[in-house]
């Protein structure tokens, strides 16, 4: 069809479609998940654990790997998958690192990967909230809870097509639950360990 | 001494030991062999539930499987004497122990990490399953020389306590302590049995079922140590189940280094018999990763 304005026609045709189809899409992108893959560089997975009748002994596990669904509209179906690798663990002093990896402990060279996948995650306010999984340890798994924060999620200074979220969890298990219950027990270690995890993930 | 009476290493070895003392005059004096299988057995399980917890069902990590493995030695050394005769009890320990290597070592197999532990582990293995076999197809004899009741509890008890220190210093605790509560057991026995010889006695021998589990039960966990201590020194993991067969080549191969007189032929052929054992020692703690000190960090 042509008009003496056909032109603007054509136009406010286009208009309007586009404007439906960002419609379409922003409602799409409020109704999915954004999908993040753990940066293994930027995450520092530490634990603590009680040391005899002294100190508080730290550790770290420096091999971190995953991936974390957010879904902010809806974050009961947001999840959590990360892998730890065993033989990443120190602890500041080489000969306790290899016994921590050795079979009284993690037993590395039976199962070299620590994981956790989330079950449930639950929202507590904007930025908290309380992730539910199984925690595997040495071929036991056991359902642990962290408190987890979302410290930060923006585009990088440094190039806008690369998006970072931070987020900060903290959990505690028992040496009780796992394979080194003897071995801890035996050593004055524990029982209860505290887990404070720091990460950033990408978006994909 | 109460610093003494606290520490791990006395507190591993002196129970055990003073029960392998009791259990030698006992005896000597009143346990017929059946029942000498049945006290071994049931020590042996106390010192594993001690060291390693109770049994897990169903067992994942290999140190779990230690347990089921004892109780399955136990079950093949508690069959009546006049059916384990040595043929039957070499047959049966060399295919448990493969059915053993197999079955704590399947993980690591199936993850096909063959590096250099891995191949000392299966050598060691290897070693081990044709040393037992060695070791209990020595047929009693008729008129047997001083040192053949030592021949057994000697090669448990180098086994043992080589492979207690390379488990220890190759950073698997647990495993050292139970290999070390079995090396005290059968040196309280053996010091015994030798006291008896010193005073113009016999010692008592083994039967075949308490030679079997305890046999057993010392190779499968020196498999175990050396398929999973992450810094256990491979060429003394090699050295460590050596002991088995050369007590098995006393009788024959080596009748001539032992000599003459009475008192010391147990001695010389338990030298004869620990000497792999030193060599294993003594390369696990030249070249222990962390130093030889004993101890956890």
């Amino acid at each position: 069809m042509t008009t003496n304005n056909g032109e603007s026609y054509v136009t406010m045709r286009n208009l309007t479609a586009a404007l439906a189809f960002a419609s379409v899409c922003a409602f799409a992108s409020a109704a999915y998940a954004d999908n993040y893959e753990i940066d293994g560089q930027h995450a520092w997975v530490t634990f603590t654990i009680k040391h005899g009748i002294y100190g508080t002994a730290h550790g770290q596990f420096d091999a971190v790997k995953g991936a974390i669904v957010m879904d902010k509209a809806d974050p009961s179906k947001s999840s959590v998958k990360a892998e730890l690798d065993v033989g990443s663990v120190h602890t500041a002093y080489d000969q306790r690192d290899s016994d921590l990896k050795g079979p009284d402990f993690f037993n590395a060279a039976e199962f070299p990967a620590i994981s956790f996948e989330s079950t449930k995650v639950e929202k507590v306010s904007d930025i908290t909230g309380k992730v539910t999984g199984n925690l595997t340890i040495s071929g036991v798994s056991k359902e642990i809870t962290l408190d987890v924060t979302l410290v930060n999620e923006a585009p990088a200074p440094w190039d806008a097509t690369l998006t970072k979220a931070a987020f900060t969890a903290t959990g505690k298990v028992s040496t009780a639950d796992f394979p080194m219950a003897k071995a801890a027990a035996g050593f004055g270690l524990g029982p209860d360990v505290d887990i404070v995890i720091d990460l950033e993930a990408v978006k994909k | 001494m109460n610093a003494l009476l606290g520490n791990p290493m006395v507190t591993t070895a002196a129970p055990p030991f003073l029960l392998g003392m009791v259990m030698a005059l006992l005896a000597r004096f009143a346990l017929p062999p059946p029942v000498l299988s049945l006290v071994s057995a049931a020590l042996l399980l106390f010192f594993y539930w001690d060291t390693l917890g109770p049994p897990v069902v169903p067992p994942v990590a290999a140190s779990q499987k230690l347990i089921y493995l004892a109780f399955a030695g136990i079950v093949m050394g508690l069959l009546p004497d006049r059916l384990l005769g040595a043929s039957l009890a070499s047959k049966l320990v060399a295919a448990a122990l493969a059915a053993a290597l197999l079955w704590l070592g399947w993980r690591r197999l199936a993850g096909g990490s063959f590096d250099l532990q891995m191949i000392a582990a299966l050598v060691a293995g290897l070693l081990a399953i044709v040393g037992a076999a060695m070791l209990l197809s020595l047929k009693a004899s008729p008129s047997p020389p001083v040192e053949e009741p030592f021949l057994v509890p000697a090669a448990v008890l180098a086994l043992c306590l080589a492979g207690a220190i390379i488990s220890v210093l190759g950073a698997s605790i647990v495993t050292g302590q139970l290999l070390g509560s079995l090396a005290a057991l059968v040196g309280g026995w053996c010091l015994v049995q030798y006291i008896a010889v010193l005073r113009g006695g016999t010692a008592i021998a083994w039967n075949k079922g308490t030679e079997l589990l305890l046999t057993f039960a010392a190779a499968t966990v020196l498999i175990q140590v050396a398929l999973l201590a992450p810094k256990a020194n491979p060429v003394a993991l090699m050295l460590s189940p050596l002991p088995l067969a050369v007590a098995a080549l006393v009788p024959g191969l080596l009748r001539g280094l032992v000599p003459g007189a009475r008192p010391l032929r147990p001695l010389v052929a338990g030298l004869l018999i620990a000497m792999t054992a030193i060599l294993a020692i003594l390369t696990a703690m030249l070249f222990a990763p962390h130093g030889a000190a004993l101890g956890f960090s």
